[in-house]
């Protein structure tokens, strides 16, 4: 009778836990794909879906117009999980990728080790398009991967952090805006007023946090380089100072519910209550003008630091178009690209994104002029004094390490159960053993 | 039974006319294919062995590999080494196992406790009674990343109740529960036993429902109180019912990761993050998925070890009921 229960028990027991527990890994599906013959359907992955879906749209209405013959079918894939999405569809099989992505080069590394992307250069000479992008740009993509030489995405589109505040709280108070650091926290002190829900600032404590932690230390330090050598200069004492007067502010001029803010929690703070400034890229600006409208809100470089008083920026991601090696349609995939890089496309979006646009020509356009936040940010990268830190989106690891390996340490940070020595230490570290294996593979 | 008399001749052809009669039966019965059985059961099985054996014996496959999508040139047979590195150098495996531990406890205890309070209220007979019951068990049709939307909403430093609170002069503006470390554990367990407690409710009440009211009225008669009647009688009759809904509460609740995921993301600084949670930051985010495989297998045997514990200790299905 024992034995008989014992068995049961081990029966339901082993049922209910297979049901209920164990997950699948699937294998890879890349493909070398095929031309095609220009013509038919492809299918194209737009990296913020919802964001940008109106000027995807647009874009495609349009290419729809000029190549009746080749039909873009569009998917938006939320930006928070487009790397997760695209990995998934790589183990999947060719079949579950796009012909055209949108690629960042937050990302870009991950998918060209698993040889998810075409290389491009001969594309790009061919069609003439090179000349058309910015050189800058296009170094960066190619700086991304490998060694340098080849590109596996076309940039649409740079970006760029930026102080946001309130213009209206700035002229009441009679405060400058904050074009120094100095001005930057004295702001956030004078405009908290906890009592009456006024905050100066509005930090970004969780997903996404450390990208913005780096872009508030380097414009404070002034170091021009993410590497020493083999080192990285995160923990540099100069960084780890501005870094400790980042995480002071914290639950001083900020909500305490900041700890757990991701982007949209973040813009949410910022456009729902009184809150001074907001630290973010240029990438937020319609969400401001919607819902602020035209002229509250504005938005300038991170501010000067360093001995010299010149802008420093760490490279924030360039997002551009990637064709993917298993498309069975590549004529008609390229096609496409080419048509959204060309001025008129590029204009249209990057103007709809409140973006630095990729094709040289758009910097000619009004609407730069008339945008004041993009037009100071292209100011400020083309100063000849401005320095930008290139940050390592070519280690495999980098998405990791600044995400899940290192966002609960930035919260300890912030919650006082960490320095801010030992917190860059840790990242230093993660990140050196990331660069010795990168180096010793290639 | 005494032995009856010799059989006679007509009897014996009648016998054997009779056998006669009964052999097509039985042919018609023997020429139906034995394989039937096994047919009819083969699209069940080939869906387990698809869903469940292949999913199953890829994750132990995986967790004995170095796989890693984005660094081919790690790839490779690990053999015992990622669970060597669990269990000798991975302090938050061990962090995260305790903390599901505890959010497993917790949570059953709490949803069974307040389950059975409610199956026993709305058991009785009252005005408004399917009103009542139609309110106790709608949180469990609402979906897991939902429930978490509600629960985020509430708890919103702008929108939120914390909001509203400090404009009563209770507390400060700009506060959220999940965001202070010393209140975000029990502002998850909140948030899952709303979402939790009708399953217990709706399994006990349908057990109350079985029992005899006979054995009640035995019981009033021979002067036993409400509370005498509840352990002696009650409580006895569901123990099935309770042991198997906490089994099935315990593993889901060990593998919850919708509403975690989506209210805390496992924090502020990873004091919300299971083990399943653990897997999918190691898996999806760290694209280490040998290592991820190997997490899920022991959370697997952890699983299988407990599960056949307490089935075994609660004496589930005997018959001493």
């Amino acid at each position: 009778m024992r034995a008989q229960r014992t068995r049961g028990a081990v029966v339901v027991a082993t049922g209910l836990v297979l049901a209920l527990t164990v997950t699948a890994c699937g294998d890879d599906g890349t493909s070398s794909g095929a031309e095609g013959d220009g013509t038919g359907e492809i299918v194209f992955w737009d990296n913020n879906g919802g964001a940008r879906t109106d000027v995807w749209n647009e874009i495609i209405d349009a290419f729809h117009e000029e190549h009746p013959d080749i039909r873009v079918q569009y998917v938006g894939v939320p930006i928070a999980d487009v790397q997760s999405k695209y990995d998934a569809a790589i183990q999947g099989g060719a079949d579950g990728l796009p012909d055209v992505g949108g690629v960042s080069t937050s990302y870009l590394a991950n998918l060209v080790a698993q040889g998810a992307l075409d290389p491009v250069d001969d594309r790009l000479a061919e069609s003439g398009l090179e000349d058309e992008i910015i050189p800058n740009m296009m170094e960066s993509v190619r700086s991304t991967v490998g060694d340098g030489e080849e590109a596996y995405s076309v940039p649409t589109s740079a970006n760029q952090g930026v102080i946001w505040y309130r213009t209206d709280l700035f002229e009441e108070a009679g405060l400058e805006p904050p074009t120094t650091w100095d001005n930057f926290f004295t702001a956030a002190e004078t405009l908290t007023d906890r009592g009456n829900n006024a905050f100066g600032f509005t930090l970004r404590g969780g997903e996404g946090s450390v990208a913005q932690a780096l872009d508030m230390m380097y414009a404070q330090s002034g170091i021009d380089s993410f590497w020493d050598g083999d080192e990285t200069t995160v923990n540099d004492p100069a960084n780890v100072e501005a870094l400790e007067n980042y995480a002071a502010l914290y639950n001083e001029v900020t909500p305490e519910a900041d700890l757990n803010s991701d982007f949209t929690n973040m813009v949410a703070t910022f456009t729902g209550g009184t809150v001074g400034m907001l630290q973010h890229n240029l990438g937020s600006y319609t969400d401001h003008t919607t819902a602020f409208g035209e002229g509250v809100v504005d938005g300038l470089p991170m501010p000067t630091g360093g001995e010299d008083g010149h802008h420093t920026f760490v490279s924030n991601p360039v997002d551009g178009l990637g064709l993917f090696s298993g498309s069975d349609n590549k004529e008609a995939a390229w096609t496409f690209i080419e048509f959204a890089l060309r001025h008129e496309m590029n204009s249209l979006w990057n103007e709809s994104a409140g973006q630095i646009p990729s094709n040289t020509a758009v910097l000619e356009d009004p609407w730069i002029a008339e945008a004041p936040p993009t037009r100071a940010a292209v100011e400020a990268l083309n100063d000849e004094n401005t320095t930008i830190v290139q940050l390592p989106y070519y280690l495999p690891d980098w998405n990791d390490i600044t995400k899940a390996g290192t966002e609960p340490n930035f919260q300890r940070l912030l919650l006082g159960e960490m320095t801010a020595q030992e917190f860059a230490d840790d990242l230093a570290e993660q990140l050196n053993e990331a660069q010795a294996e990168w180096l010793e593979q290639r | 039974m005494g032995r009856g008399p010799p059989v006679e001749n007509g009897e014996a052809v009648m016998a054997e006319a009779a056998t006669e009669r009964t052999r097509p039966r039985r042919r018609r019965r023997g020429r139906t294919p034995r394989s039937l059985p096994y047919v009819l059961l083969a699209p069940a099985g080939l869906l387990m062995l698809g869903f469940i054996a292949y999913p199953m014996f890829s994750v132990l496959y995986y967790s004995l590999q170095d796989y890693n999508v984005t660094k081919p040139w790690r790839n490779g047979f690990a053999g015992l080494e990622n669970f060597r590195e669990i269990f000798t150098d991975d302090p938050f495996f061990w962090e995260t196992l305790a903390f599901s531990a505890k959010w497993v406890f917790v949570e059953v205890s709490l949803q069974l406790v307040f389950g059975l309070a409610l199956a026993l209220i709305i058991n009785q007979t009252f005005i408004g009674r399917a009103a009542a019951r139609a309110l106790v068990f709608s949180p469990w049709a609402v979906s897991g990343v939902l429930t978490s939307t509600i629960w985020i909403l509430l708890y919103n430093p702008s929108t939120g109740l914390s909001r509203y609170l400090a404009d009563a002069g209770i507390g400060e503006y700009g506060t959220s529960v999940l965001a202070d470390t010393g209140t975000v554990f029990w502002g998850a367990v909140i948030a899952e036993l709303w979402r939790g407690v009708p399953f217990f409710a709706i399994l006990i009440l349908a057990d109350l429902q079985s029992v005899s009211k006979d054995l009640y009225e035995a019981a009033s008669v021979d002067g036993a109180s409400r509370v005498r009647q509840f352990f002696h009688i009650t409580l006895p009759h569901l123990r099935d019912a309770i042991v198997l809904s906490t089994l099935l509460r315990a593993v889901w609740e060990f593998n919850n990761v919708d509403l975690l995921y989506t209210l805390t993301n496992g924090g502020p600084a990873g004091q919300t993050t299971t083990l399943p949670l653990y897997v999918a930051q190691t898996g999806i985010h760290g694209n280490e998925f040998g290592y991820a495989a190997a997490l899920t297998t022991v959370a697997f045997v952890i699983l299988l070890f407990c599960s056949i514990l307490y089935l075994r200790l609660s004496k589930f299905g005997g018959d001493d009921k």
